[in-house]
């Protein structure tokens, strides 16, 4: 059989455009180029703009694929100005999924920050999908602003989901603001989970992955059962380009989960 | 292994014959820098098989510094003819071992590099005579094909003493088994001596090896001498250019006419952007880093990949850079 092209992107249209905050928006694709487990990127092409690494954020159960973006410099930038019906390219699955089977029976403990809540997301939705295999799920998660939240629309509803416990906190509150406010690890001050046991999924911005990081860490948690999604500078997303290489790992390939057991070693690891 | 014997009166007819079933590309002495060029029969063939590896690596063979992989919205199939290189030498063969390894040796195949080089036949040639900036020898490589070629052969007085290392090679013998005739005892022991000569001037050329834990040593690193080291790196890339192994590409999209042309292109890492990522973060924002990020993944990171060091000693890398900096002071340093 002849290889296939691992370059070519699937021409799909965007059916949907939802705005989540200020900055980052859900485009909701018109069914679903290809399966994927949770955890698994994939590339998106903007035609003639170019192309970027995003983990669908919908359930890898859903008949249609979503991704959850920031807007942040050109490709994301352009994919902004597209309307609904327009056309972009996708390619995938790519890396490896979060190791759901390690998680069952657990209580599975997730930290996001930002736009973070993407990949947590989908993972979330696939451990929604058969809850009762797990002990509970944890959520904790930070924005900057109440404005920054994402899924805002979401959020009540997966709160009232038995064995599902969400918190949240703000940098910065406003007049509306009920919840918790301070940076991400204000949330983490108690950490009602198993900690010998647990897996713990982190994804976020730097800072925030790294003392979240360092958090669990302390109290805990083992090294090779802190899931850690790494952000790295990425073009083919096979294993081949060489950028996104981080000590001796491809992130596409190897990735782009990683665990702490395997980054500690490396010097600033999020950055 | 069998040996098999070309007399100088046939070298034209042999590769006449090669360049009708695909173009055939043999090594050309001119004004003081060896080049690939194709064969033609209108113009004289004047080989010049003794001298070291071409001034360009033959990487572009398979790995083209531009190349159309894809079309969007809907793909198309190019096609890639049969070619012969003949008279390659042995660290650029570990070029292609390793650039195998990254494009066919792990899921996905690379489907442009797989037919470049399941149509590319290498004829591999001694090197009787290693060069000053030559250093195979430190990288465990002998300065003649032994593995990766499809055939390697050695210049003799008595013609071209030819192995063969796949079973295209032995197809090749064995479609033109009238042109060769017997080897003799004395053409072996001539093709001995040759090889003998040639690793013993390496070692003079080279005569402290890499230490054992090289690896470990790169990764260990001293930061302030890193620094020391790339001081004088003008940032020229030529080094990263020149290379055989190094393999880092990226992908860029055209507009041509009303479809999309994925383009994708030599890069390398000593560029400022190469890793940084959205939002402007930069793991490797200054040049020292980036510096040693090349030593790093040559010789650490591809080595616990792959169990090899990604440099074939071939040498380009210091010819070709701007401020002088010799790889082999930098690795017999640490
Ligand atoms: C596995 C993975 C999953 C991700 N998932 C999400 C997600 O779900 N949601 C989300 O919002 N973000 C996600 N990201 C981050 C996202 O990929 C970046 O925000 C995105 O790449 C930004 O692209 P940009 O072009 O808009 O930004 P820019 O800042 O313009 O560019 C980003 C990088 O591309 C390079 N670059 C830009 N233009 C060029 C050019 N012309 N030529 C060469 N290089 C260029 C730059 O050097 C820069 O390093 C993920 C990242 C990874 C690695
Ligand atoms: S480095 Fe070795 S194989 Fe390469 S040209 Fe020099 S002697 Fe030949
Ligand atoms: S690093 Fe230098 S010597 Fe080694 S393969 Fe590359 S160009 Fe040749
Ligand atoms: S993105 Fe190309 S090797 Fe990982």
């Amino acid at each position: 059989m002849e290889p296939i092209n691992p370059y070519y992107p699937i021409p799909v249209k965007i059916k949907e455009i939802i705005p989540e905050t200020p900055n980052i928006t859900t485009f909701i694709l018109d069914g679903k180029p290809f399966d994927f487990e949770a955890g698994q990127f994939a590339e998106l092409t903007i035609p003639s703009v170019g192309e970027a690494p995003f983990t669908p954020s919908s359930s890898p159960y859903d008949d249609h694929m979503e991704f959850t973006i920031m807007k942040v410099g050109r490709v994301t930038d352009a994919l902004f100005n597209m309307k609904e019906g327009d056309l972009v390219g996708v390619r995938g699955p790519f890396g490896k999924p979060y190791p759901l089977q390690n998680f069952k029976g657990k209580e599975v403990f997730i930290v996001g920050g930002g736009v973070g809540f993407a990949p947590l997301r989908s993972l979330f939705l696939a451990l929604l999908h058969d809850l009762k295999n797990y002990k509970k799920v944890y959520i904790r998660y930070g924005a900057r602003t109440p404005q920054d939240i994402v899924y805002k629309r979401l959020i009540p509803e997966w709160q009232k989901i038995d064995r599902v416990d969400l918190l949240m906190t703000v940098d910065v509150g406003d007049e509306s603001w009920k919840g918790r406010v301070g940076v991400v690890t204000v949330i983490l001050d108690k950490i009602p989970v198993d900690v010998k046991t647990s897996p713990s999924v982190v994804c976020g911005p730097p800072l925030m992955m790294k003392f979240s990081t360092q958090r669990l860490v302390e109290v805990g948690f083992k090294h090779e059962n802190i899931y850690l999604s790494m952000e790295k500078n990425m073009s083919c997303g096979v294993g081949k380009c060489n950028h996104c290489r981080v000590g001796k790992f491809y992130v596409c390939k190897d990735g782009p989960v990683l665990t702490w057991q395997d980054v500690k070693d490396i010097e600033e690891p999020f950055l | 292994m069998k040996s098999y014997l070309l007399s100088p009166d046939k070298i034209l007819t042999f590769v006449k014959e090669l360049s009708r079933d695909g173009s055939l590309y043999y090594p050309m002495f001119e004004e003081g820098r060896t080049h690939l060029v194709r064969f033609d029969d209108a113009h004289e063939f004047k080989p010049d098989f003794a001298k070291i590896r071409t001034a360009e690596n033959i990487k572009q063979f398979f790995f083209p510094s531009r190349d159309t992989v894809a079309k969007f919205p809907k793909d198309d199939v190019r096609q890639v003819d049969k070619r012969y290189l003949f008279g390659v030498k042995n660290c650029d063969l570990r070029g292609v071992d390793i650039h195998d390894r990254v494009f066919m040796g792990w899921e996905p195949v690379d489907p442009f590099y797989k037919e470049r080089r399941d149509k590319t036949i290498m004829i591999s040639a001694d090197c009787p005579e290693p060069e000053d900036s030559c250093f195979c020898n430190l990288l465990g490589l002998n300065p003649y094909g032994d593995a990766v070629c499809d055939l390697n052969f050695t210049e003799l007085p008595a013609g071209l003493l030819f192995e063969s290392y796949t079973k295209r090679g032995e197809e090749i013998i064995d479609a033109y088994k009238g042109m060769f005739t017997e080897v003799k005892n004395d053409d072996e022991k001539a093709r001995k001596s040759i090889r003998e000569k040639a690793i013993t001037k390496l070692s003079k050329i080279n005569s402290k090896p890499f230490k054992k834990d090289l690896p470990a040593r790169v990764e260990a690193a001293d930061k302030a001498r890193i620094r020391d080291a790339r001081d004088e790196c003008v940032e020229c890339h030529a080094c990263l250019h020149a290379c055989p192994t190094c393999y880092c590409f990226l992908l860029s999209d055209y507009k041509k006419g009303k479809d999309i042309e994925r383009v994708r292109i030599w890069d390398t890492c000593y560029y400022a952007a190469y890793a940084r990522v959205g939002g402007g973060a930069n793991p490797r924002s200054r040049i020292d880093e980036r510096f040693w990020n090349r030593f790093q993944c040559k010789f650490d990171f591809f080595n616990k990949y792959e169990n090899t060091l990604a440099c074939s000693g071939c040498g380009r890398c210091l010819l070709g850079c701007s401020a002088k900096i010799d790889i082999r002071e930098i690795l017999w340093n640490l």
